[in-house]
């Protein structure tokens, strides 16, 4: 009984939704509430694979990361890639390998710069000039790296008709290897040397602000073994480039849907893991920098998206698994969706049929609820979980206690953008890939972490689930008017209302309680 | 003239400022009875850039009030001076009304939107009021584009077709509306910087860094806070009635969250909570923003993005700000290096 008086408000402003949506059922027939309800879970739980990030990021280190949206898109962008051209992602294995190979010598480097004189290596110009060299080597050597890819300019080379042969299943047949122009040996060498350069040159930064301090030997062989280890298998993918390629390429799309999604994850780790060292980590404190940061960021990952893939947005095919139609399709339950693989399954509802789409409205929500319950078993029962409950909590204490919080700080942005890679690479297929996709999620996620609570894992479901039942209603509303007392017409809400309900929401549930629903009060 | 001492540098670059549309008229060789006749040439194209730039740079300043001076994080300032924007232009347009009412209307109006954000502030503070905030300009912002609501305010094209009083057509009389927006600009920054220097005015930073202790001292902060929201509303709203009788077409991008980023990275540019900083930030935006935008085309906005990050990286304390606190260091340097040169000439 006193929980409930603790939280009284909480529970009359759930309970009040729930009616909501409950009498939501009496406007319209029992088909179109399940079908809306379906929807509005799927778009929840990509709003929540955002939002989950974004809350555990901005809880543990508070920051709050506009970039998330970028982030997101670049996820869908870099699924779409890996998914239609394979040989593109192949190509480009070996030249990122040989890149972080660089960095995977910090150790050596570290000891290295510490041999140089601290008159030198202290001088500003000493690291600026080892970040000049390693932009200009870089900048020598990527544009040579032969890779297959497409050309947003020309229509018939643009990512739009290349989905469009995917479909007809013909990019074995028209994707054209590579050519290389310049001796490869050189290519490599010179990405190899920029990624080396580019490590040292941070860890010269990173020596002007605290001296240096000895490198464990255990550090040391690891790294090199970590170097050779990159070294070999980015040399081998060049190797086999081309039976690796023609194997790619013969993988059905259920596979390579798969290889999207652990593509989009590992660019969304690594991304997050570069960011929070490099760009974040000097700007803790200073709030309203990280925000503008974070902001020029999202700019920046948005222009990239443009001049890589194009302005205008295309979408990508569904995985076999869902794209069935022929024979036994639309599907009448799981079991038949399971045996003919179909795009569709209808059932019926008190005499109406309901159309399903095994993509949207059940995978989707599946791989939402998923993600809810392995990210709730992490925090709740591991290590790291600990780490971060406690950090959420008070980031202070747990630095007291002897925990190197700036690894863990690290690790969860970039696992919180991992997540947000995910949710665009499963969103793509559903929902399209546009340059403006990443700023519209993260204006939902905003308000669902809103409503929610901002720094509360619960509160980003729930104002997920809020946030997505309420605009699917209201563009369901829309299209079948909806009966208001005092209004003889039935009242249609325009397109527009949808965002405008979902903010209005957030507003008016702030004012209420300024922490949102399950957010801890100060 | 001891007095005037410390304004010398504001006296100077006002008075340049007076005589810039006459300077480059003379540059070109048109003659100043041309220029008074409100003849085309590169003093009228200069005066327009610069009117705008005036603009920008209240906007700009207004915004910093809050921000840098009061210390309140808001992400609606678009809304402030969209809502002078668009009630100029529907009371003129629509409602028929004259210049006079209109003006004493966008004053009020601006009130009002003090008061509501003052209504917000005093529940809410931080992270969460700058959600709210964004979330009212965006229902805003919504708003104005609705097709409902076309008819008095064009949706998506923008308002159109206000009519303007004969005095200040921005074409015929586009020398007097120049003046009218240096000396309103010059105003707003004197009454900003009097503010700042006013008791009520150091209670605001004193909030802004320590609310509990400012509190503590006996200050209801809210108060105080609302008085620096109420003067950069309303001269805000003020600024949005400048642009919307000066340019042809109200755009609704004035009401979007893009335009209250722009303010910030002017802000920040300039230098945050230093108010002449946001006004040179402004006058850097309209330039930045032309040229890229000649140069980059379509990708002008990567270089903002790489802007707002390099400002925050290395110049976090924007130009102004960074000019202030290491000014000796600049000047010594200076003067070092003056010294150098003399001994090498011998």
């Amino acid at each position: 009984m006193s929980s409930f008086r603790t939280h009284r408000a909480q529970w009359i402003i759930l309970a009040a939704l729930a009616l909501l949506f409950l009498l939501a059922a009496q406007g319209m027939s029992t088909r179109d509430w399940l079908v809306t309800v379906l929807r509005g879970l799927s778009v929840a739980a990509v709003t929540f694979l955002v939002a989950s990030g974004f809350s555990i990021i901005f809880g543990l280190m508070d920051v709050l990361n506009l970039a998330h949206g970028a982030l997101f898109m670049l996820g869908a962008y870099v699924g779409w890639t890996a998914y239609v051209r394979p040989d593109t992602v192949i190509d480009l294995a070996t030249p990122v390998l040989l890149f972080l190979a660089g960095f995977a010598l910090s150790p050596a480097l570290t000891l290295g710069l510490s041999r140089i004189p601290a008159r030198l290596r202290e001088r500003r110009a000493f690291a600026w000039g080892l970040l000049a060299a390693a932009l200009l080597v870089l900048y020598l050597a990527l544009p040579h790296a032969p890779m297959a890819a497409w050309h947003p300019g020309e229509y018939t080379d643009s990512p739009i008709v290349w989905t469009q042969t995917f479909e007809a299943e013909r990019v074995a047949e028209l994707a054209q290897p590579a050519v290389a122009e310049v001796p490869a040996w050189l290519v490599w060498s010179g990405i190899l040397l920029g990624g080396l350069l580019l490590a040292a040159s941070l860890i010269a930064f990173n020596m002007q602000r605290r001296p240096p301090v000895a490198v464990a030997s255990a550090a040391l062989r690891r790294g090199l073994f970590l170097f050779l280890a990159l070294l070999t298998v980015a040399l081998l993918i060049y190797g086999f480039n081309t039976p690796l390629t023609a194997f790619m390429l013969s993988l059905s799309s259920n596979w390579l849907f798969l290889f999207a999604i652990v593509m989009a994850v590992i660019t969304g780790v690594g991304l997050g893991g570069l960011m929070e060292s490099t760009l974040i980590r000097p700007l803790y404190e200073r709030a309203l920098y990280q925000i503008m940061l974070t902001f020029g960021l999202a700019f920046i990952g948005t222009e990239i998206v443009r001049a890589v893939w194009g302005r205008s947005g295309f979408t990508m095919p569904k995985p076999e698994l869902f794209a069935g139609r022929g024979e036994g399709c639309p599907a009448t339950s799981i079991g038949g969706w399971l045996q003919h693989h179909c795009s569709t399954i209808v059932i019926e509802i008190a005499g109406e049929k309901a159309r399903i789409r095994t993509y949207n409205e059940l995978f989707l929500i599946v791989m939402g609820v998923l993600v809810l319950v392995v990210v709730w078993l992490i925090l709740q029962r591991t290590r790291l979980g600990m780490i971060i409950r406690a950090g959420v909590q008070d980031s202070e204490m747990v630095e007291a206690l002897g925990i190197d919080v700036r690894r863990v700080f690290t690790l969860v942005f970039a696992l919180g953008v991992g997540l947000a890679a995910l949710g665009g690479v499963l969103a793509a297929p559903a929902t399209g890939l546009s340059d403006a996709m990443g700023a519209h999620v993260l204006l939902t996620a905003l308000i669902a972490l809103a409503i929610g609570g901002l720094t509360s894992y619960p509160g980003a479901a729930v104002g997920s689930l809020i946030v997505g039942l309420m605009q699917q209603f209201i563009i369901k509303y829309g299209q079948i008017g909806i009966q208001l007392p005092f209004m003889d017409e039935p009242f249609k809400p325009t397109p527009p209302l949808v965002p405008a309900s979902t903010v209005l929401l957030m507003v008016v549930v702030l004012l209420l309680m300024p922490q949102g629903l399950f957010g801890r009060r100060e | 003239m001891t007095r005037l001492r410390p304004h010398i540098s504001l006296l100077l670059l006002l008075l340049i400022l007076a005589l810039l549309p006459f300077l480059v008229g003379l540059l070109d060789g048109q003659s100043p009875a041309s220029m008074l006749a409100g003849e085309a040439g590169r003093s009228k194209f200069i005066q327009g850039l610069m009117i705008e730039i005036f603009i920008l740079a209240i906007y700009a300043v207004s915004y910093d009030l809050i921000l840098g001076v009061a210390g309140i994080l808001s992400f609606g300032h678009a809304m402030f001076f969209a809502v002078g924007a668009y009630a100029t232009g529907i009371l003129l347009k629509s409602a028929g009304w004259s210049l006079g009412p209109t003006l004493i209307a966008v004053v009020g109006l601006g009130l009002a939107q003090a008061i509501l954000f003052g209504v917000v502030l005093a529940r809410v503070s931080g992270i969460t009021f700058a959600l709210v905030t964004l979330g009212l300009a965006y229902v805003f912002d919504i708003l104005i584009k609705t097709r409902e609501l076309g008819e008095y305010t064009g949706g998506d094209v923008g308002l159109q077709g206000i009519p303007r009083p004969d005095f200040l057509n921005p074409s015929d009389e586009r020398l007097r509306f120049y003046y009218l927006m240096l000396v309103f600009a010059a105003l707003v920054y004197l009454l900003y910087r009097r503010f700042v220097d006013s008791p009520t005015g150091r209670v605001c930073i004193a909030a802004r860094e320590n609310e509990e202790r400012a509190r503590m001292l006996g200050f209801n902060t809210i108060l105080f806070k609302f008085v620096a929201l109420t003067m950069a509303s309303i001269s805000a709203a003020l600024a949005g009635m400048a642009y919307a009788l000066f340019q042809p077409i109200v755009s609704p991008e004035v009401a979007g969250l893009g335009f209250t980023v722009e303010g910030l990275l002017m802000v920040l540019m300039g230098g945050i909570g230093a108010l002449s900083g946001p006004m040179l930030g402004a006058a850097l935006f309209k330039f930045m923003d032309f040229y890229f935008n000649k140069w980059f085309g379509e990708s002008a906005s990567f270089m903002v993005g790489a802007i707002y990050v390099l400002i925050v990286l290395f110049l976090p304390y924007g130009l102004v700000g960074t000019w202030r606190m290491r000014r000796r260091d600049m000047l010594a340097g200076w003067e070092e290096l003056l010294e150098r040169w003399r001994k090498m000439m011998g």
